[in-house]
């Protein structure tokens, strides 16, 4: 039994914008809710409110049934963290304090072993068995064989940097799924899942009788999961309450009546101005008239006291303009190339002004191709070579670019770098205008969305020239409308395409597949191929 | 300190505490051994079962130990 009752929530932003005001919607017991949002909306933002990380200005959030949260960096860990303290961090919070004074306790002991320690210890070791430490380490050995395939005690001090974004993905999930809280916060559940992952995780969400509140941008998943829907726009929420499939009309439905409340308020305040503007002018010759005008203007000022209804939220415009060129006929060529250890040895023709589609299982060197092909140093065999005036671009799967952290957008564009000439101030505001990141401009990389991060990697990619588009999950952290969008600039880009996803939706727009199967083979397909396993290798 | 009712020696972790600290402590005897782990397993009630044995034996040798520093 579990709910999250959030009431009249704002929060303000460091620079003095209002991201969220009178924030209001309870999601039931029982219920899988998607929360959804433009980039940059404030999804996280009230997510982080709901689990008690951020203290709003002014309202309040009620929840029961313990709250299990996943946070969205999990899946992209790169420091030592192991799994281990992952699993501790994700079991509630009287497990997680047991746990701490417990390791505390243990390296006293290893400090200065004398009876004061081994009492602590003992202590420690009674209260962790006491708030059911001991049933969580059997729960976790259960995590880890589900995601990970091995026992608990032979990867429990194992760092989530040597496994993959999917693994670190599932294993939370699962710890999660299976854990006591009953109310579950998931930001992004499914970015790194591949598709049979996102298909297992859609399986244990509508399975699952916990109350559960999820933000993802995968439009089959919403379609399948979400029972509900709660949108954060315009600096407040809603709710509607049907399924994703119904969710486009409802909220075009909702914009027109905001549109219409407003249009009859400004009618009715101006046919107010215009009454007390006449009784001015009447109430000069006439006392009667004054006492009317008098009245009129406190009905005038009640009426802009209660202030207009909101207004109708701003379409969010992404116009993405990959213009690309026209190359060689044949854009790339591969024979009898092997990614050392990751697949048997194929060969590849792709031509000018192919959609391709790279699907295929975890692991099985699907980015590790798109990087050799934009030259990055990949140890292989065999041969591959780009066609006469292709000009290969990337998008980074992880957005991994350290170089660029400390930089503003502006800066970014600015300096240009090899290959990207770099444009002055006025170009390159206008160029994030129209990717929705004009008032991002001056804000340093790092601290924007991973939608506004893949945004302006696109906006590169633009500018950069490339006649052939290598991405690497381009809408994995892209919010529908963008994802849309982005789906329309790749069908007007006049170049070569290759794209590897594991969005179904996104997929479908593609009209060749290159499978790259679970048992080292790459092979073609015409339809999309999503049923390819995880690549199984010794751990 | 009273204790109401000391554990039997049939306990295993005061019968595998006291087996190896006698034959690690001879010179203070076998009932004062006794009497040590036994207050210690009493004091350490309530610790999950499969770390007694273990908690007891190094309780019970600290202070076995302590009269000698």
């Amino acid at each position: 039994m579990g709910y999250i009752d959030v009431t009249g929530v704002r929060h303000t932003l460091p620079d003095g914008r209002v991201l969220l005001a009178d924030v209001s919607f309870r999601i039931g017991d029982g219920a899988r809710a998607a929360l959804v949002g433009e980039n940059g909306a404030g999804k996280t933002t009230l997510l982080r409110i709901i689990a008690a990380d951020l203290v709003p200005e002014a309202g309040s959030v009620a929840r029961t049934g313990g709250l299990g949260v996943m946070r969205q960096f999990i899946g992209s860990v790169r420091d030592d963290t192991t799994v281990q303290r992952l699993l501790v961090d994700l079991s509630p919070p009287a497990v997680r304090e047991a746990w701490d004074a417990l390791e505390a306790a243990e390296l006293a002991l290893m400090e200065t072993d004398d009876e004061r320690g081994q009492m602590t210890y003992a202590h420690a070791l009674s209260h962790w068995g006491d708030v059911g430490g001991y049933d969580a380490e059997v729960t976790w050995d259960t995590v880890t064989v589900a995601a990970l395939g091995v026992p608990y005690d032979r990867c429990k001090y194992r760092e989530l940097s040597t496994l993959s974004g999917g693994e670190q993905k599932r294993l939370a999930l699962e710890a999660l799924l299976r854990g006591p809280d009953q109310v579950l916060l998931l930001d992004e559940p499914d970015n790194y899942l591949d598709v049979p992952g996102k298909r297992w995780l859609e399986e244990r969400l509508l399975e699952t009788r916990k109350t559960v509140l999820f933000v993802s941008h995968d439009r089959e998943l919403l379609a399948r999961v979400a029972d509900r829907v709660v949108t954060v726009e315009g600096g407040t929420a809603w709710v509607h309450g049907g399924g994703f499939v119904s969710y486009h009309e409802a909220r075009t439905a909702r914009h027109e009546r905001l549109a219409e409340l407003r249009r009859r308020w400004d009618e009715e305040h101006q046919r107010l101005v215009d009454l007390v503007r006449t009784l001015q002018q009447q109430a000069a010759n006439s006392p009667d008239m004054a006492n009317r005008y008098h009245a009129m203007q406190t009905r005038l000022a009640k009426f802009e006291a209660a202030g207009p209804p909101p207004e109708r939220p701003p379409e969010q415009k992404v116009a993405m303009r990959l213009r690309g060129g026209r190359t060689g006929v044949r854009a790339v060529m591969a024979e009898q190339l092997e990614l050392s250890g990751l697949m048997k040895p194929f060969d590849a023709e792709i031509w000018y002004g192919d959609r391709v589609g790279v699907l295929g299982a975890n692991g099985a060197g699907k980015s590790h191709f798109l990087r050799l092909l934009a030259g990055q140093e990949v140890a292989h065999t065999g041969e591959w070579r780009l066609g006469a005036r292709v000009v290969p671009g990337f998008f980074a799967q992880t957005h991994a670019h350290p170089e660029w952290q400390d930089r503003t957008l502006v800066d970014l564009l600015w300096h240009g770098e090899p290959g990207r000439p770099g444009v002055d101030r006025g170009r390159a505001m206008a160029a994030l205008r129209r990717y929705g990141l004009a008032d991002s401009g001056d804000q340093m990389f790092r601290t924007l969305s991973g939608g506004q991060q893949a945004r302006f990697q696109i906006l590169l990619l633009e500018l950069s020239g490339a006649t052939l588009l290598l991405l690497d999950e381009p809408t994995d952290n892209l919010d529908v409308l963008s994802a849309e969008a982005l789906e329309e600039a790749l069908t007007a880009f006049e170049g070569t395409v290759m794209a590897v996803t594991h969005d179904r939706w996104f997929a479908r727009s593609f009209d060749r597949f290159l499978v790259f199967g679970a048992d080292g083979r790459v092979y073609e397909s015409a339809e999309p191929v999503f049923d390819e396993t995880r690549v199984a290798r010794a751990r | 300190m009273v204790l109401a009712a000391l554990p039997t020696v049939s306990d295993l972790s005061v019968r595998s505490a006291l087996t190896r600290l006698s034959a690690e402590f001879p010179e203070l005897g076998h009932r004062s051994i006794v009497l040590v782990v036994r207050t210690c397993r009493e004091e350490l009630r309530g610790s999950p079962n499969d770390a007694l044995p273990e908690l007891v034996e190094r309780l019970a040798r600290q202070r076995l130990r302590a009269p000698a520093v």
